[in-house]
């Protein structure tokens, strides 16, 4: 690692533990607060969950969900958990890969969510293999060494402490298992990041209060996207939480970024 | 509840395994003293949601085998 990433991921540490207080969005809250702030915008959105996802995106969130899918090397009688799985996408696919002898667990700290994912995927007849369980990311109820691939698509972010979550994901994993972690990043493209601004912290409220009629829910995600970690400093965290060949891709000039690593 | 989701699942606290208690639709942690809801069919794997155990479900832990 180099001195940049040092002084870089100690920063980040030190954001984190501001007198016990951590970022939502632009404010700074009590850590104890985020979990509630957090979950008060998933249970307001998470009717319209997929709907937004895709006039946001535009409908690019299935694309960037689907190289992700490619990427996780899920085969048949692979046990999977997709933490943060929210409304069920990368587990539908996932649950089609692993055939009656292999198993997806759908985790998410949110029920409104998991309900709302359950619905979903029971109406679209994808039962028999799939588990739900409501769960912290940073405290995983699983045992050791148990899951071929986890998944975390747009979650890491809002998880309070997120070198907890990190160690969590790597000790349930079983070793050569592998973790990827799809998320908004720091965007590589200069006049990208200009019209991704405005894109974000007027249009996303707007399209937010119009649809979901919730504005506030929608300026925090643009903050806490703009407050995540950049791509090498997650990168630098997955190592810290004993990750190997740790690596990164850019999708879309790096609104998104895929990472990966593999339990040794 | 499903025997191949209890299988899957530990206490988040203490890493220990689970009892299924139908009756009270909860998962019993002895090392932790601690039961986790199971809402709707979703067990609730969540400190700040579980409860302690009372001082007589604790003394009816099972024997260590």
């Amino acid at each position: 690692m180099s001195e940049k990433d040092q002084a870089s991921l100690s920063d980040h540490a030190a954001k984190q533990s501001q007198e016990g207080t951590t970022h939502f969005g632009y404010q700074q809250v009590a850590v104890e607060d985020k979990v509630r702030k957090v979950a008060d915008v998933f249970h307001s959105v998470a009717g319209k969950y997929d709907l937004m996802n895709d006039l946001m995106s535009g409908g690019i969130h299935r694309l960037w969900k689907r190289y992700t899918i490619n990427r996780s090397s899920v085969r048949r009688g692979h046990k999977v958990l997709d933490i943060a799985g929210g409304t069920g996408d990368l587990t539908l696919k996932f649950s089609q890969l692993v055939g009656p002898t292999g198993k997806v667990v759908l985790a998410d700290i949110n029920d409104s969510m998991l309900n709302v994912g359950r619905d979903k995927l029971t109406n679209r007849g994808a039962v028999g293999n799939i588990e739900y369980v409501q769960a912290n990311a940073e405290y995983l109820p699983f045992p050791d060494n148990t899951f071929d691939v986890i998944t975390i698509a747009f979650g890491l972010r809002n998880v309070t402490d997120k070198d907890k979550a990190l160690a969590s994901m790597a000790r349930v994993l079983k070793p050569g298992g592998r973790l990827l972690v799809l998320e908004f990043s720091k965007t590589t493209n200069p006049l990208m990041s200009k019209a991704y601004d405005t894109y974000s912290f007027t249009l996303l409220p707007l399209m937010g209060q119009l649809v979901a009629g919730d504005a506030e829910s929608y300026r925090y995600l643009a903050e806490s996207i703009r407050m995540h970690p950049d791509q090498e400093t997650l990168k630098g965290m997955m190592e810290n939480a004993g990750l190997v060949r740790v690596e990164y891709e850019n999708l879309t000039s790096g609104i998104v970024a895929l990472h990966t690593g593999i339990k040794p | 509840m499903d025997k191949q989701l209890l299988d899957l699942l530990v206490c988040p606290v203490t890493k220990a395994p689970l009892e299924w208690h139908a009756d009270r639709q909860e998962l019993f942690c002895y090392a932790s003293n601690l039961a986790y809801p199971v809402r709707d069919g979703i067990p609730v794997m969540l400190e700040s949601e579980a409860r302690s155990l009372t001082e007589d479900e604790r003394a009816k832990r099972p024997k260590q085998r």
